[in-house]
């Protein structure tokens, strides 16, 4: 794998005050190439000065409230592929490994681990942290289907690993999944083992005029997207299926996937219902607003120049009345300062404050970026 | 059991939603597992509101509840560890409105797996998971054990189609988590509640997602000189890109058993039957069910018959599904393990079951969901002759050690309960046994939740201290 890492010049600690890891806070960053090293950094840091702050790629850094830190912790170092068992379906990586370089990995001997389409800059561990889907999920289901195993480190040094190498499994609780959208909360994600699929034999994009209407015809596609002016249907299987599907939708097919790009803006922010209510959703957003709307899913992904705070609030009711969530992505400070990021938290909040709480002690990694600022 | 505690549970739920005489204390001692246990009390709630109420009066008078379905359950996480409340939610099998626009329905735990899916028919719809005991076993059972299914191959297990629940947790509060939108904020306590074998809480409605009937299926019959012939022949589907919904396996044993049984055309002369089964779009199943013929054919398959008609199709699963209840016709007892080891070593678990059956001398038949590794192999005994119980045991314990020394876990589908709790130790080191203790320490503080499930005693050991400054840095 490509490794891209500052020198580490901090001393004992490996710590780095040449550049922070997200570019931007001045924090000293700690880049440890091993889960031991991680273990020990965090456990060993003085008190007082021991506030940790993942970072991965930096793609999904707006995300949940902020975080004060003292130290970042960069997971550039933890960069292995660990384990590739291509007829078993499963992967093992840590958590810095890029997105892109794995799956193009995974790609040479046709198989995916159906991470985000497009990921920039992202890493696995933080597509796993902020429980990121990608556009596929409404054939595969959510990322947290396919996290089989987890290996989390706590700040007090504890090495956690849960799950299993098997693609099925009902031993002991799941804790994968709990770590996958915890924000680093229950411990930092070291390494995961994740289930994988082979990539179909064929696939297409399919225009189409009504995602609603597309998905009473098609049987179960990869997924069916609407963005401002232009919708399609995605789909993938063998040769034979694939064709046959195109001809029911009625619509010329272009092979392969043609995916949209991420709706871009200085406020982005994801809208979450279900699917059914996806629509109404669409029909109230800012004409001026990019959108991605997943239908089937219930999801659409929104990126604005600039917002009203009333307007978004309103659309957050909306949301929250239909049993969803209005969730922030990204916001400059005007906005993040002004409008919560999560929302209502859900009624589990407490529950979750007690798993965290035991899983990080002191509360010491990505300290209030969770609901309920725990 | 407290008397006090019997006599206000009467009075607050009524005498015919409390049984308490011998033989009733008897009958629900047992789940379908080895263990037996006594409870002090069997409860009948009926609803949310009922079950709260047991929660918070057992929880005074200091007695730990234990949940129950159908007691289809294989590990004991059923069973009473002492003289605790036994609350049986058969009596909550509620199906609510169907969400045909979103593809979900409510239901309460004593729902039956069957039931739902007969429910959702006229809706074009489908509930995934399909367990073999799928005619008995509760949604509440399949939520507390993560239960799969020969279909769970290409669908997943139940926790992929829960979508939302309720719970009484231990303190007797009534709680929602989850809901019909994706990705509920927060951490996913939804997800956590699924296989927690009601050591968490008490589920009491499901939210769980539906899926579209496949406009078509092929359902292919596949025989073998050799059981690697077939294992061979699972790997050649899944790497030539095709995930089947299903890809169940039997040996030569079972199937002689399930044939003698069910008459469902199986081929008694061959070491591996191999039922696949694929589903889609009506002009991909043809060419899907050749591919899967034509590697079959490769691997030495002397027998490929592709159903051609529904009642063949429901024929060969009939077959397949009764295969528990075929080896009946053997022996007065049977014990169903259930393990699971990365596809890849099928074969080599295969023959170490033999190998294990012949040290043990107990029968062994194994049928298994090839397609994710997941192996039952079935022990066929007399429990009456003196030494058979130990001799069983001690197949089974040396089963899961095989299993998790090629890299296995161990339970894929049917949970930890009691019978495998003091195994927790071959799969988990010290720090994460101590992290399965922190979950349950975190929602049931006190134990008064299936006490003695899932986590060994004093798995709670790693409470480090703040090691010292190790002097100043930057």
């Amino acid at each position: 794998m490509l490794r891209l890492r500052p020198t580490a010049a901090g001393g004992g600690l490996g710590l780095s005050l040449a550049s922070s890891a997200d570019g931007v806070s001045g924090l000293p960053t700690a880049t440890p190439e091993t889960i031991e090293e991680a273990a020990g950094l965090m456990a060993n840091l003085p008190a007082g000065r021991d506030r940790i702050r993942i970072h991965g790629g930096g793609s999904h850094r707006g995300i949940g409230y902020p975080v004060t830190s003292d130290v970042i912790l960069s997971t550039s170092g933890l960069d292995r592929v660990v384990a590739w068992e291509p007829d078993d379906l499963t992967v093992v990586v840590e958590a810095g490994v890029l997105v892109e370089e794995l799956e193009q990995m995974l790609a040479s001997k046709g198989q995916t681990a159906l991470l985000a389409e497009q990921p920039g800059t992202g890493t696995v561990g933080g597509a796993i942290a902020t429980a990121m889907s990608g556009w596929r999920r409404y054939r595969y289901g959510p990322i947290r289907d396919r996290v089989l195993e987890t290996t989390l480190v706590s700040s007090d040094g504890r090495v956690v690993t849960a799950g299993g190498r098997v693609v099925k499994n009902v031993t002991g609780y799941d804790i994968p999944r709990l770590a996958t959208g915890s924000l680093g909360a229950m411990g930092l994600i070291a390494q995961v083992c994740l289930k994988l699929w082979p990539v179909p034999q064929a696939s297409a994009t399919v225009p189409v005029e009504s995602p609603e209407e597309a998905l009473e015809v098609a049987y179960r596609p990869l997924a069916v997207l609407e963005t401002r002016g232009s919708a399609a249907v995605f789909l993938g299987g063998t040769p034979e299926e694939v064709a046959g599907q195109a001809a029911a939708l009625d619509a010329e097919p272009t092979t392969g996937l043609d995916w949209p790009d991420h709706p871009a803006g200085a406020v982005r922010f994801s809208v979450r219902t279900p699917p059914s209510s996806l629509r109404s959703i669409v029909d109230r957003l800012d004409p001026g607003w990019r959108y991605l709307a997943q239908f089937g899913v219930g999801e659409v992904t929104v990126g604005a120049g600039e917002v009203d705070l009333e307007e978004l609030g309103e659309l957050r009711g909306r949301a929250e009345s239909l049993g969803g969530a209005l969730v922030m992505l990204d916001a400059p400070p005007s906005v993040a300062g002004a409008f919560d990021p999560w929302g209502t938290p859900p009624p589990s909040i407490e529950i979750q404050r007690r798993v965290v709480n035991l899983f990080d002690p002191g509360r010491r990694i990505n300290r209030g970026i969770l609901p309920g600022r725990i | 059991m407290i008397p006090s505690l019997e006599l206000e549970l009467r009075r607050r739920l009524g005498d015919e939603q409390v049984a308490s005489d011998p033989l009733d204390l008897y009958v629900f001692g047992k789940d379908s597992g080895l263990v037996r246990g006594e409870p002090g009390l069997v409860v009948f709630p009926r609803n949310t509101t009922e079950v709260a109420t047991i929660m918070c009066l057992a929880g005074r008078h200091g007695v730990p509840v234990v949940p129950r379905g159908s007691g289809t359950g294989l590990a004991g996480g059923a069973v009473t560890t002492g003289p605790h409340v036994l609350l049986v939610t058969t009596r909550m099998n509620r199906i609510g409105p169907v969400d045909v626009e979103n593809r979900c329905v409510w239901v309460q735990p004593g729902v039956i797996n069957l039931d739902l899916s007969i429910h959702t028919t006229p809706f074009g719809l489908h509930y995934a998971p399909d367990p073999s005991s799928q005619s008995v076993c509760t949604i509440g059972g399949n939520v507390a054990n993560n239960s799969g299914g020969p279909h769970c191959l290409a669908e997943g297990t139940t926790v992929n189609h829960v979508l939302a629940m309720e719970i009484v947790t231990s303190d007797g509060d009534v709680l929602s988590i989850g809901g019909p939108a994706p990705d509920p904020t927060g951490l996913d306590i939804r997800g956590l509640m699924v296989g927690s074998e009601g050591t968490l809480g008490i589920v009491t409605d499901v939210l769980v997602n539906l899926l579209p009937n496949p406009p078509a299926s092929r359902t292919i019959l596949l025989a073998f000189p050799e059981v690697q012939n077939a294992a061979a022949t699972v790997s050649g589907i899944i790497a030539n890109g095709l995930i089947p919904a299903a890809l169940e396996m039997m040996d030569q044993p079972m199937t002689i058993a399930v044939e003698r049984f069910a008459n469902a055309g199986f081929p008694t002369e061959s070491a591996a039957v191999l039922i696949a089964e694929v589903t889609g779009h009506p002009s991909a199943v043809d060419a899907e069910a050749e591919l899967v013929r034509r590697l079959a054919v490769s691997h030495r398959a002397t027998l490929t018959r592709i159903a051609s008609d529904e009642a063949e199709r429901k024929r060969i699963w009939l077959g397949r599904k009764s295969a528990f209840g075929a080896i009946a016709q053997m022996n007065p007892d049977y014990y169903l393990h259930d393990t699971v080891v990365p596809r890849t070593r099928l074969v080599e678990a295969i023959e170490k079951t033999y190998a294990i059956s012949k040290r043990h001398d107990i029968p062994m038949l194994n049928v298994f969901h090839a397609g994710d590794g997941n192996l039952h192999p079935l022990m066929s005994f007399d429990a009456s002759v003196p030494g058979v119980m130990e001799r069983v045991d001690a197949a089974g314990r040396d089963l899961i050690e095989m299993c998790v020394a090629i890299g296995g876990s161990l339970s894929g589908e049917h949970g930890i309960g009691m019978e495998k709790r003091d195994y927790m130790h071959l799969v988990f080191d010290e720090m994460g046994l101590d992290a399965q203790a922190r979950i349950r320490e975190a929602l049931d503080p006190d134990g008064r939740l299936n006490p003695g499930k899932i986590v060994p005693q004093g798995s709670r050991c790693f409470d480090f201290g703040r090691p010292p400054p190790v002097g100043a840095w930057v």
